[in-house]
């Protein structure tokens, strides 16, 4: 009315401020309904997660309050937390490692929509999916690689091993590829103690440990003891996995808590930068609200006379 | 509750929505006298109004940024299609090709890299259908449960084009592809999708107990066996034969034996792979119960749609505000 009459009248409009802050506020409304969104750089990953499931990855050197004792439990459990803490748009794929070879189950997919399916086949990997079961951990590593690098150059290596070789091998293999061309984390599981492997049935039932004579077949004299120790025995072999990861070009982190697994695979080199569109609808709406607001205080208020 | 927020701690903002209660923000207007003004009972009534008016903007405001959405809802439907448990050969002869050369780890045209295509184009066309897929050699390999999740199985079937290795054993296959079945009710028809270059003997025990399994989960089984065009045909008894020499023969006649639907395709090219994978498509289309997704939606936008109508309302009285008794 008053702009009506102002215009009639021909006089100067003086709305005052708190009408000019609810119309800024309610153009930023209008702006929110048509969805502003603003590209930027987001950091993401995009992993290839291989894991040893030969059978010294059923040694338990783990006591973690909630986590399973033995190292491929362990090793599933922390993936899982881990997968919780990547940022949506990340993607992963599952692989396992026996032998000589890596054999991805799925094509890196992306965590946020297919998290429950990639949880489920993270729980059922086991050690008896192993197609044979020798562990030639540097052959393993490069068919790894390899794999990784066929998903493309952004894809990172995870690969989890106890670096336990069976049988040991006393010229290893030479890395090939180019040192750092794909890059990842090799990540060494286990303990610096030697702990004996513990032997199961195929319906997971422990029915022991192995034993040297059970492997006598597999392995040169000079590795079997003359102290007449039984146990066939094994430990994290931290200084191979050190050297399989500087030579090809890769971090080393060692399995020791979940969290610093969390961590590793948050790391800042191995992400890659994925242009997303960023919903800006709430900065909006905020500076309407506090627009908004701003209008219900009075900041020329001035003691009033008279006032009953 | 299929309401939820996208961040439920933006609504802590929402105690900001006291404030206009409180405070309406209009400049006072000195007057020399307030007791002789009369009660004016709609002006107090309007001036209530316009600041739970103002409230409420607030609330709607913040509503919308503590993004409100309906979840993803699964609606049950009735279609034709059925549960599928893709059963493929990972051998390390799959990485040859249908003569029996090997093509090397990338070939694009090993049995396996050409399996690998068609089950996905396979798939492609098969919207309506729960996928699981299993994988052998020596050992079964759990890749992913029964699920209307396409991409992923989509995922699982592009990297069965990879290298295998190892012997084929099916025996454990059979079994855990069965297992998927398991403690799920049937809501349709139920298929074993076995892929493979070859078989192996099955002990005695063992086939029993897949016998047993089969006729439990009431499920069909089909066997698209890659055959080398030099080898033994399924139908054709081999001279001489043994399970050890041909297994293939003696698993196709205990399959027969087993008294479920079943059928067995031979390909020994691509193309009779390809027409073997559309025969099991037209096969297999009975009503089924299955699922769809509705996507979440997002419900931030009426939010703040309804917070603009409300300021619109507030900034006419706002324009209507006396600031001084002569203008």
């Amino acid at each position: 009315m008053k702009i009506i009459r102002a215009l009639v009248m021909n006089r100067p409009i003086n709305l005052g401020w708190r009408v000019y802050s609810v119309s800024l506020a309610a153009l930023l409304l209008a702006a929110c309904i048509f969805k502003p969104t603003l590209t930027m750089n987001r950091p993401v990953f995009r992993y290839l997660l291989v894991i040893d499931i030969t059978q010294s990855m059923n040694a338990n050197d783990y006591q973690q309050e909630g986590f399973p004792t033995d190292r491929l439990g362990f090793v599933k459990a922390s993936i899982r937390q881990a997968l919780e803490y990547l940022p949506c748009g990340s993607e992963v794929g599952l692989g396992l490692f026996t032998t000589r070879n890596s054999q991805v189950l799925f094509e890196p997919l992306e965590i946020c929509e297919h998290f429950p399916l990639i949880a489920d086949v993270l729980e059922h990997i086991d050690w008896r999916m192993a197609w044979a079961a020798d562990s030639h951990i540097a052959r393993g590593l490069f068919t790894g690689l390899r794999e990784a690098a066929v998903r493309g150059k952004d894809t990172r290596l995870v690969f989890f091993t106890d670096g336990q070789q069976f049988p040991p091998e006393s010229d290893p293999p030479p890395f090939d590829g180019q040192p750092g061309a794909m890059a990842g984390i090799v990540v060494g599981v286990g303990g610096a103690q030697a702990v004996p492997i513990p032997r199961l049935d195929k319906e997971n039932r422990p029915i022991g440990f192995w034993e040297y004579v059970d492997l006598r077949d597999y392995l040169p004299p000079s590795a079997i003891p003359t102290d007449g120790s039984r146990l066939y025995l094994t430990r994290l072999d931290e200084a191979n996995l050190n050297h399989l990861a500087t030579i090809t070009g890769l971090n080393y982190h060692r399995l020791e808590k979940p969290e610093d697994l969390t961590l590793a695979l948050l790391a800042k080199d191995l992400a890659s930068e994925h242009r997303i569109a960023v919903d800006i609808r709430w900065t909006l709406a905020l500076m309407a609200l506090l627009l908004l607001l701003l209008t219900r205080f009075n900041p020329l208020k001035r003691k009033i006379p008279f006032l009953i | 509750m299929n309401l939820a927020f996208a961040q439920p701690w933006g609504l802590l903002l929402g105690l900001f929505a006291i404030i206009p209660l409180i405070k309406s923000g209009q400049k006072p207007i000195s007057y020399s006298s307030l007791v002789l003004l009369p009660e004016d009972r709609l002006s107090f009534w309007l001036d209530l109004a316009l600041r739970i008016l103002a409230s409420l903007t607030a609330l709607l405001i913040v509503l919308g940024m503590a993004g409100p959405y309906l979840k993803e809802q699964w609606v049950d439907k009735i279609g034709s299609g059925a549960h599928i448990v893709l059963l493929v050969d990972r051998s390390s002869s799959m990485n040859e090709n249908f003569s029996g050369t090997y093509l090397g780890g990338t070939s694009s045209e090993s049995k396996s890299a050409i399996a690998s295509r068609l089950l996905a184009e396979f798939v492609e066309r098969r919207k309506q259908d729960l996928f699981a897929v299993v994988t052998f050699s020596a050992a079964p390999i759990y890749v992913l449960p029964l699920t209307q999740d396409h991409e992923a199985v989509r995922s699982a079937i592009l990297a069965l084009g990879g290298r295998g290795h190892g012997i084929t054993n099916i025996a454990p296959g059979l079994a855990m592809a069965l297992e998927h079945f398991s403690g799920k009710p049937v809501t349709g028809s139920r298929i074993v999708l076995l892929v493979s270059d070859g078989a192996a003997r099955m002990e005695p025990e063992i086939a029993e107990s897949l016998r047993q399994i089969f006729h439990d989960e009431q499920a069909a089984l089909y066997w698209i066996y890659l055959r080398n065009p030099k080898g033994g045909k399924l139908t054709e008894a081999p001279k001489n034969a043994n399970e050890s020499t041909s297994p293939e023969y003696y698993l196709h006649q205990y399959f027969e034996s087993l008294g479920i639907p079943y059928q067995a395709f031979e390909a020994d090219n691509p193309k009779a792979l390809q027409d073997a994978i559309a025969i099991v498509e037209s096969l297999e289309n009975r009503p089924l119960v299955y699922q769809e997704k509705l996507p979440r939606q997002d419900l931030s936008g009426r939010c703040y749609g309804a917070a603009l109508i409300c300021l619109l309302v507030l900034l006419a009285f706002q324009t209507l505000e006396v600031k001084a008794w002569n203008l």
